[in-house]
């Protein structure tokens, strides 16, 4: 195990290395650079830039240079905002996006996972065929379309909720179901038809021909391996929900950390891409190396070496 | 029973007594603003965005009358033109200080006026100071390390002065700009560039001070109690929140959480302006056009650039296009800046355009520019930034000149950062701009035509007309020098060098019983003497 451990973190650091330096070349192949603005500035000025943010230097220098820094943790200045690094970017945004993702993850959790278990029990059934018209829906219509749908109904034509910002807790509500939607209908899908292939296999039926109740059949025997699929789409899932939502975060005018993501690229913001990809790409490798080790301790057949 | 009595009675009372408050107006405000600027420091940003912010929490020694609108005295006092019309001696009012409560003396305007003038600062608006001021461009370009050497003094802690390269008329307007308005080199060299990233740090001398400073969220401003004119400051505070999605803040807005909003969705245009909503429509010194490439055929050609200008319908334009109140433009020069009461553009010539088509009169342009119904014209590009609304803009456009002239229009579209280098490289045929006079004067406009100005984006170039500017430069008397920037802007205007579509307005959304603030044609929200009616 610790063998495989030591594979697992070398192929991480390998793989962040690649995608920064992908990124970096990227970033700097796309025309365009990150003082080009609403007017134009002077020549001097331009060059006055240039020379604080080192863009004079050689590719590999300003390459390397990034690299010491990410050892440090330092993400660098942002070339955009004034005075700001990316360290404040993420250190400000986080928090609001990690609470939204939090709050969703939680909510996500609670009700898809009964909506499938339920789906596949009352297989056929017009509960089942309710659930899944409902998950199709949250599948199929795009998180901006219900994020305003919500606000219109909730917060402007009822009041119930706040139209913008988290300042009140009632702020959460809409943003969660939004962002939450798509990941609730996939799970309970999800859930549904890995439950139903379980239950139709021999050993849930030695199970049930051993006189163990119905109920003990389900939770003990059929739901544990029915949630090893749910548990390999919940890495990349809860990677996604806790960075948060550049969508969501923009109907509802939360400030994560997506808009400075988003912005950066059209910005040129060769510091900010950066520091933001390498973010998110390491939140989602962690995910997905969690959910691994997870399988561990779901699933006995299931053993590294 | 009894302890219940007197718990309800408490209750009642309590609730008696918001609504005795809420019955008189806070005088508070929340303001969605669509976009974060770049920065706010007034010495460095040149970014639109950070103008609600900056022109409240500071001002320099002129500022606009916030009823007439007019350029009035901000900390200056007084002010004294030398003949020659060089040498600018001002006063400074008594007892200025700043938001810290710190005196705040005419040697801080120079320590503003030095720190711009240091390469390392970056100040984007550094032209503003290095066109105008003797010795400027000089220390800037570090041909000169004696800063005695650049036009500006301050003589004692209430006297400053400036000495110029040339008797510039627009000197106070330029002054009224945020590059103009003075830093606090104790905050600056305590914090570095750190400075304007905390509100305890954010030291300001304008009627409102900045109170919170929350990243990507919000900009709270409280009124300034060491503001000199503080007795006229009647909000306490102001949010300016960053709401980036139109749609949430005209909901929010409409819901009545806003109190107003710097943008209006043009697709609900229509109907706000049929309610009353509280839109709020004022005049801009800016205009709406597009750039030919003067420099390369067929645009080098003046008849073409005339067919092209004869063959657009402005009205179709304006009305059903980009759906906004608007004045149609015949020339680069929009109206706006007055004096004597006398408006730069009475009485100018249409230079044979009108509202609608001429689909005529474009072609016989076009047949005299040497392409007969068109033939032989080569295919042009008409490339723009990715924007909505000017993508409708620019289809319609397209259409137009398809259908009148006969020609091939391609549409190109790219990001505004790559949009803008091909245009400076001068790699386009028709381009979509638009122009924002940073101030009100004529000269904000002439500048962008003449031959070599950075922003001469078209590459238009006219030994005339560069003349006359320079003369209209160098001249003392307004008056004089009006008459010969009106010559300026005929003989440009009858050459069309621009696709000319519109003078530009500015629209925003505010809530009726917010009053007694300004628009200024530039667009800046000055605040100071708003309030909140009953």
């Amino acid at each position: 195990m610790s063998r495989y451990l030591i594979k697992r973190i070398a192929m991480m650091i390998v793989t962040l290395f690649m995608i920064a330096l992908l990124t970096f070349i990227l970033m700097h192949v796309v025309p365009g650079g990150p003082f080009t603005q609403e007017k134009q500035v002077p020549q001097a000025v331009l060059d006055a830039l240039n020379e604080k943010y080192h863009l004079n230097d050689p590719l590999w220098k300003q390459f390397l240079d990034y690299m010491k820094g990410l050892l440090k943790f330092e993400l660098g200045p942002s070339f955009k905002y004034q005075g700001k690094t990316v360290n404040d970017f993420i250190g400000n945004g986080l928090p609001y996006s990690a609470t939204l993702g939090g709050i969703t993850l939680v909510f996500v959790l609670l009700t898809s996972i009964p909506m499938g278990i339920v789906a596949a029990l009352k297989n056929g059934k017009w509960q089942d065929m309710l659930l899944m018209a409902l998950a199709t829906i949250g599948v199929t219509i795009p998180s901006f379309v219900i994020g305003t749908g919500l606000m219109y109904i909730f917060s402007y034509q009822l009041g119930w909720t706040p139209t913008y910002g988290v300042d009140k807790w009632q702020g959460y509500i809409l943003p969660c179901i939004a962002l939450g939607g798509y990941s609730v209908s996939f799970l309970a899908r999800l859930m549904r038809s890995s439950l139903l292939e379980v239950m139709g296999q021999d050993y849930i039926r030695t199970a049930r021909a051993k006189g163990i109740s119905e109920s003990r059949v389900i939770v003990k025997h059929a739901l544990r391996n029915a949630l090893i699929p749910v548990i390999t789409v919940l890495g990349p899932t809860v990677a996604n929900l806790l960075t948060g939502s550049f969508v969501i975060e923009k109907i509802y005018a939360i400030p994560g950390m997506g808009s400075y993501f988003v912005n950066s690229v059209t910005q040129r913001d060769y510091t900010t891409i950066m520091g933001m990809t390498i973010f998110y790409a390491a939140f989602l490798i962690a995910m997905i190396f969690i959910v691994d080790i997870f399988y561990c301790l779901i699933d006995p057949r299931i053993k590294y070496d | 029973m009894r302890k219940m009595l007197s718990l309800l009675l408490a209750l009642m009372m309590l609730l008696s007594m918001t609504t005795i408050a809420s019955a008189e107006a806070t005088q508070e405000i929340i303001y969605a603003l669509a976009n974060e600027p770049d920065g706010i420091d007034p010495s460095i940003t040149n970014n639109s965005f950070a103008s609600p912010i900056l022109v409240n929490a500071f001002e320099g020694l002129f500022t606009y009358d916030t009823t007439t609108g007019l350029l009035v005295y901000g900390e200056a006092a007084d002010c004294v033109v030398s003949d020659d019309g060089l040498v600018y001696t001002f006063t400074l009012k008594d007892n200025l200080k700043w938001s810290d409560g710190t005196p705040h003396t005419a040697q801080d305007y120079v320590y503003t006026i030095k720190r711009i003038l240091i390469p390392e600062t970056a100040a984007k608006y550094v032209t503003n100071v290095t066109d105008y001021i003797v010795g400027a461009q000089e220390y800037y370009d570090g041909t000169t390390t004696d800063f005695e050497t650049v036009g500006v003094k301050a003589t004692d802690d209430k006297t400053l002065v400036f000495t110029l390269k040339a008797p510039i008329s627009f000197f106070p307007a330029l002054l009224s700009m945020w590059t103009f308005s003075p830093v606090q080199a104790a905050t600056i060299e305590a914090n570095g560039d750190q400075w304007t990233n905390k509100a305890e740090t954010y030291v300001s001398n304008g009627p409102f001070m900045v109170s919170e400073l929350n990243l990507g969220e919000s900009v709270v401003l409280v009124k300034n109690p060491h503001y000199y004119d503080a007795d006229k400051v009647k909000l306490e505070k102001i949010t300016f929140r960053y709401i980036a999605d139109q749609s949430t803040s005209l909901m929010a807005y409409e819901n009545g959480e806003i109190d107003g909003m710097n943008t209006v969705p043009s697709s609900d245009y229509a109907r706000l302006k049929a309610s009353d909503s509280g839109l709020v429509l004022s005049a801009a010194y800016g205009t709406v056009y597009y750039n030919f490439n003067c420099e390369k055929a067929p645009f080098d050609n003046v008849l073409v650039r005339k067919a092209f200008n004869l063959a657009i319908d402005r009205y179709t334009i304006i009305n059903d296009v980009a759906q906004t109140d608007a004045e149609p433009a015949f020339s680069f020069m929009s109206p706006g800046y007055v004096l004597d009461g006398e408006e730069f553009v009475e009485g100018r010539s249409d230079f044979g355009l009108s509202d609608e088509a001429d689909v005529e009169a474009a072609q016989a342009a076009l047949a005299e520019a040497g392409y007969p119904n068109g033939e032989g014209f080569p295919e042009i590009t008409l490339s723009y930034y990715t924007n909505e609304s000017v993508k409708k803009i620019v289809e319609a456009l397209a259409e137009m000149l398809e259908t009148n002239l006969n020609i091939k229009v391609k549409i190109t579209n790219a990001d505004w950062a790559i949009f803008y280098e091909d245009v400076l490289a001068g790699n386009f045929d028709l381009c979509a701009m638009g122009w924002s006079g940073d101030y009100v004067h004529p000269m904000t406009f002439l500048m962008l035509l003449k031959t070599g100005d950075i922003n001469n984006l078209g590459g238009y170039s006219n030994a005339d007309y560069d003349a006359l500017v320079n003369q209209a430069l160098s001249m003392t008397d307004d008056k004089a020098a009006m008459e010969v920037m009106r010559q300026a802007d005929n003989l440009v205007s009858a050459d069309y060098p621009v696709l000319s579509l519109y003078y530009k307005s500015n629209t925003m959304l505010m809530n009726p019983a917010v009053q007694g603030y300004l628009v200024t044609a530039s667009n800046h929200l000055l605040l100071k003497t708003a309030y909140v009616a009953e």
